[in-house]
């Protein structure tokens, strides 16, 4: 059996076929191309699939890609501004909070959301954002500094 | 696999009745999507979550309605829960990590009824009943019933839980919910601990102690004779030792990949403790003595 879903990613609208029992991840990386979401541990622990689905930050490897129907989505794809990056996108490059690079779209995404909700987030905000979130390289560290320096270029 | 979207409760019901033990319910689909990937698939999927008004909370008849599709992060962001349900609340705060808290509904915890789930110790504390639905009608149940074992609830296959009532607890009261895990919030519970109290009248005794433990018995527990033994009296060192090995002894956990039982059995004495003298302090204003 295969459903035909309608979904906005990134302020483009996408109607597509998938089977009932597939992972948003699957369905957005393989059948519509969004390479950017990241898949990992395939069970909700990594955060490395981490997308905005309606506004809200979710493990797109344990939600059931049906539920996208209708839904407006936002991947790490969709979070620069044409050429120019997002502040956050930015700090990563200039604290050097990105190693092997794999956890990076997940953090990103977390991150965008926080500062979407908070414009000044308390370390205590910014520690439960990306608490569901694992990063194996940096030991945080830097990913800590980067959030410091985007939301200080954000305000 | 098979695939249904029920618009309504008594739709949802009758694809149960005719697809029996095959049939799956889905709701945010944190347990199921794993299960989906790493286990069995099931021979049909019925997803709830287009089942309009399943997710409201909002105050009735002297306490607090949840719909079964609330997130555990809409639990945390409601002012109801934050202020009335307390001990609800940081259950739902130290669940998962953010985008769990997201996708995942109190539903779907009550029904995968792991004796770990964080919000059923805090359920049974507050005395809290489920609705529960079948296609020849409803009926309201209390949690101490609902459970039967670990998976096992009284839906069965053919039942969907439709709403939890919980009563506003006593004014004055105290509630904290310990859990124990060794990545915070990000793990399944060792051991989960809900204490509610009340003080009496001169704040020199406990009255109306409900303890409840999780992931150390099938089910979530009570702790009814540790409530009893500490009810009506005043804490002090000695009381909140023997409440703590009283409170042990009537957990009967099991050793599995996350700890041994006999681990699990100090951290229930310790935590009992713990939640215990918090209760008394913010009760009385003093140490325990
Ligand atoms: C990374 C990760 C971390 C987690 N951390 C925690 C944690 O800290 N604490 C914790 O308690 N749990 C945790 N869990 C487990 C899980 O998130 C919870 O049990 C969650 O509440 C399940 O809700 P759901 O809506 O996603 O359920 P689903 O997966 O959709 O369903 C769970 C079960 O309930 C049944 N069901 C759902 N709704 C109904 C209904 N209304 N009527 C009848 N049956 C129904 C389904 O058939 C299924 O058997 C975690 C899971 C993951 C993946
Ligand atoms: S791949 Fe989804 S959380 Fe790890
Ligand atoms: S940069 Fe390698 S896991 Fe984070």
């Amino acid at each position: 059996m295969s459903l035909e879903i309608t979904l906005t990613v990134n302020g483009k609208t996408h109607t597509a076929a998938l089977e009932p029992s597939t992972a948003l991840v699957d369905f957005l990386r393989d059948t519509l191309g969004y390479k950017g979401v990241k898949l990992c541990c395939n069970t909700g622990e990594c955060g490395a699939c981490t997308i905005i689905m309606d506004g809200k930050p979710v493990n797109s490897c344990v939600v059931l890609g049906a539920d996208a129907a209708g839904a407006d989505l936002v991947t790490v794809e969709g979070i620069a501004d044409g050429d120019a990056l997002h502040p956050v996108q930015q700090a990563f490059i200039d604290t050097g909070a990105v190693q092997c690079g794999y956890c990076t779209p997940g953090f990103i995404v977390s991150l965008k959301a926080l500062l979407d909700r908070t414009k000044n987030p308390t370390a205590e905000e910014v520690e439960e954002a990306i608490s569901g979130n694992i990063c194996r390289c940096t030991g945080y560290t830097k990913i800590y500094e980067a959030v410091d320096l985007a939301a200080k270029q954000m305000s | 696999m098979d695939y249904f979207e029920p618009k309504t409760v008594s739709e949802a019901l009758s694809l149960l009745d005719q697809h029996g033990e095959q049939a799956e319910v889905i709701a945010g689909g944190t347990d199921v999507m794993v299960d989906i990937k790493y286990k069995d698939e099931p021979g049909c999927l019925v997803n709830i979550k287009r089942i309009p008004d399943l997710n409201a909370i909002r105050e009735s008849n002297g306490g607090v309605h949840i719909g079964p599709l609330a997130t555990i992060h809409e639990l945390e962001e409601s002012d109801i829960v934050r202020e009335r349900l307390p001990l609800l609340w940081q259950a739902a705060h130290q669940f998962a990590s953010l985008q769990i808290r997201n996708t995942a509904t109190i539903g779907g915890n009550i029904c995968r009824a792991s004796p770990s789930g964080e919000t059923l110790a805090p359920l049974l504390v507050l005395e809290a009943e489920a609705e529960v639905t079948f296609s020849d009608g409803a009926r309201t149940e209390p949690f101490g019933a609902f459970f039967k074992g670990p998976g096992q609830t009284s839906l069965g296959s053919r039942g969907l839980l439709t709403g939890i009532s919980v009563p506003f607890p006593a004014a004055g009261n105290h509630a904290v919910y310990l859990k124990h895990a060794v990545r915070g919030p990000m793990d399944i519970a060792m051991v989960g601990v809900a204490v509610m109290a009340t003080a009496n009248a001169d704040k020199s005794a406990l009255d109306d102690v409900r303890v409840g433990l999780g992931a150390v018995a099938p089910t979530p527990i009570r702790a009814p004779k540790t409530e009893a033994l500490v009810s009506g009296k005043a804490l002090d060192a000695a009381l909140l030792k023997e409440a703590g090995a009283c409170s042990a002894s009537e957990s009967s956990p099991i050793t599995d990949q996350r700890s041994s039982g006999e681990y699990r059995g100090w951290i229930v004495d310790a935590l009992t403790r713990r939640g215990l003298a918090q209760c008394w302090q913010a009760l009385t204003g003093k140490e325990v003595a």
